[in-house]
């Protein structure tokens, strides 16, 4: 843990400035408290780590992530619009090959259009629109292997 | 040798399995369930796949999205672990069929144990001892009070569909016979949808002792040695150790040869444990689990084996690295299976591991996916590590297993470390002198007072 000496200083400094008895300063996951106890010790200071908001992430960044089968996503598995793949498989984005595909994006989906096929074991599955909408973001690529929870599209 | 191999569990088991795959040289795949995104195994192994919603059921126990993961990662073989698929004969020969290697016995030996009756007949006729009870199911009361006759009292009536200690009613004299027969049988209709049963000799106090043994694909079969599970609750073990303090040199000689002797004869294919009640002086056979167990880090310390790699070796085809002339039993072994769970009403914990420091030093080992910042899901058992340490007796192995329980610290969840430390004070266990039933009875007087 790196101590931050000349952040302490500045709040130790200010404190005495403006006759404050306590300071909190917090940044992403680091928050350094600065307090006064009396007037003649020094102000004690320390620093801990905020509480995560996601509570899942391990503290230890060192620990390298597993490569996931699923490419990093830039859309969140619980933005409103995303249509999450329910199984482990390959996506295919036309019927067959050489049909043109399903949706493109800007497409207008009704509810119950297929949007994507995900095949697993020689068998196709398709992937049917939640609700009528428009497909904003296309995630996934033909032949592209998925696993359970990917986003495969986003429907707005 | 495989190249990649999926492991198809989840915590500390999955974390074993990743271990010994990588000291191998195997790469590693972890399937994984949504809730277990940052469990330690899928952090650390080189791919990994997520299978499906936190429920056993749509993710761990999924042969379907389990065998596309495979085939999609390219996985030469599966480890199934202990629990959830790993004596499911129908996903191993699944398995086998999508032209992977399952790191396990063949299917039909899967079927041949999971079926308790078939498991004792087989045992019977491979020259291991048994308890004496009815050749099948009971059909009626009157045939039964006489095979109880002839077997004497006290006897156990057990479902046959009944398992996990369930479905069990002690018969003490002739008298209660018939009505307890009665109560059995639609008890065992109400609990298991059949309300078949079937007899067995009850004994008053014995000692659950199991062998560990394995084989390979070249005819190969040996023994382990022995591993004591007497401290249970519930029928779920809480402490085990190795050597067993009731054995001599001789009776363990003795059943460990029969033991492999069975295995050599089925021509049984990897990892198993043989359980046999013990009671004096007389072993006999309970049932078989073709899979590696829970404790099996017990035995490991004792030969110094690994014995996941040795299952990795046996399924790639290669022949058993260890022989009788190779195994050496060293000093004394225990383990304590730590719980997330109130150590005295033993309701389950879970929630955020705030801090987590594991004991060390000199043959102390924690096998454990847990750590700092941790959440335990509450979807699966509440097992969040095993404690295991080795001294040159029994004595220095449970001081320092005192010494190691003081030292761990799992903080912000309950955890049963304050009961193994109450069990390792008590004069039964520090005697060895100790049954499957010591335990709650002692725990019961416990909570009269």
């Amino acid at each position: 843990m790196k101590i931050d000496a000349d952040a302490i200083r500045q709040l130790a400094e200010l404190l005495e400035e403006t006759g404050l008895t306590e300071i909190e300063v917090a940044e992403g996951e680091k928050m350094i408290r600065v307090g006064k106890g009396n007037p003649a010790a020094a102000a004690p200071a320390h620093v801990h780590a905020a509480p995560n908001a996601h509570a899942m992430m391990p503290s230890d960044p060192t620990i390298p992530q597993a490569a996931s089968l699923a490419a990093p996503s830039q859309v969140a598995a619980n933005h409103p619009g995303a249509v999450t793949s329910p199984m482990v498989g390959t996506a295919y984005m036309s019927p067959e090959p050489g049909a043109s595909a399903f949706i493109s994006k800007g497409s207008t989906v009704k509810e119950g259009d297929t949007l994507v096929i995900i095949e697993a074991m020689k068998v196709m599955n398709p992937i049917k629109a939640p609700k009528s909408g428009t497909v904003t973001q296309i995630l996934v690529e033909n032949g592209q292997p998925v696993e359970f929870g990917e986003v495969l599209v986003v429907l707005e | 040798m495989f190249k990649k191999v999926l492991i198809a569990n989840r915590g500390e088991i999955a974390l074993r399995i990743h271990r010994a795959c990588k000291e191998m040289g195997i790469e590693t795949v972890a399937v994984h369930s949504t809730a277990d995104a940052n469990a330690m195994a899928v952090r650390l192994a080189d791919e990994s796949v997520c299978i499906g919603p936190p429920q056993s059921k749509d993710s761990y126990l999924n042969i379907h999205q389990i065998l596309s993961a495979a085939t999609l990662t390219g996985a030469d073989a599966i480890h199934p672990g202990y629990g959830f698929l790993s004596e499911n004969a129908q996903f191993a020969r699944m398995v086998e069929e999508h032209g992977f290697t399952f790191i396990g016995p063949k299917p039909e030996h899967i079927d041949l144990m999971g079926d308790k009756v078939s498991a004792k007949q087989t045992a019977q006729k491979l020259g291991l001892p048994v308890i004496p009870g009815s050749p099948g199911a009971v059909e009626d009361a009157e045939s039964g009070l006489e095979m109880a006759k002839d077997m004497g009292f006290p006897i156990l009536i057990k479902a046959a569909s009944g398992g996990g200690g369930r479905g069990m009613k002690v018969v003490r004299h002739e008298g209660e016979f018939v009505e307890q027969y009665k109560t059995a049988r639609s008890e065992a209709k109400a609990n298991f949808g059949d309300d078949t049963v079937y007899m067995e000799k009850y004994l008053e106090k014995p000692r659950h002792i199991e062998i560990q043994i394995f084989g390979d694909k070249h005819g190969n079969a040996i023994h382990l040695g022995e591993r004591d599970c007497s401290t249970q609750r519930r029928h779920q073990k809480v402490i085990e150790e190795a050597p067993s303090p009731a054995l001599s040199e001789e009776g363990r000689a003795e059943i460990g040869n029969l033991a492999a002797n069975m295995i050599h004869e089925m021509g049984y294919i990897g990892a198993g444990t043989i359980e046999f009640l013990w009671e004096n002086g007389q072993f006999f056979f309970m049932e078989m689990n073709t899979r590696i167990q829970v404790e099996h880090p017990v035995t490991e310390m004792l030969t110094g084996i690994d014995l996941i790699a040795e299952q990795i070796r046996v399924a790639a085809g290669e022949p058993l690295t260890i022989n009788k002339d190779i195994i050496k039993f060293r000093g004394h072994a225990m383990e304590v299976r730590i719980n997330a769970e109130d150590p005295d009403t033993f309701i389950p914990s879970p929630g955020e591991i705030k801090t987590f420091h594991a004991a060390g030093g000199l043959g102390v080992r924690f096998d454990s996916a847990a750590y700092n910042g941790y959440r335990i899901p509450p979807y699966y058992d509440s097992m969040i590590g095993k404690l295991i340490v080795h001294g040159r007796n029994r004595e220095e192995c449970m001081a320092r297993m005192k010494r190691a329980i003081h030292e761990t610290v799992v903080d912000g969840v309950k955890t049963t470390l304050p009961l193994h430390a109450w069990i390792l004070e008590q004069p039964e266990f520090v005697s060895g002198d100790y049954n499957i039933h010591w335990l709650e009875k002692k725990l019961a007087k416990k909570n009269e007072s």
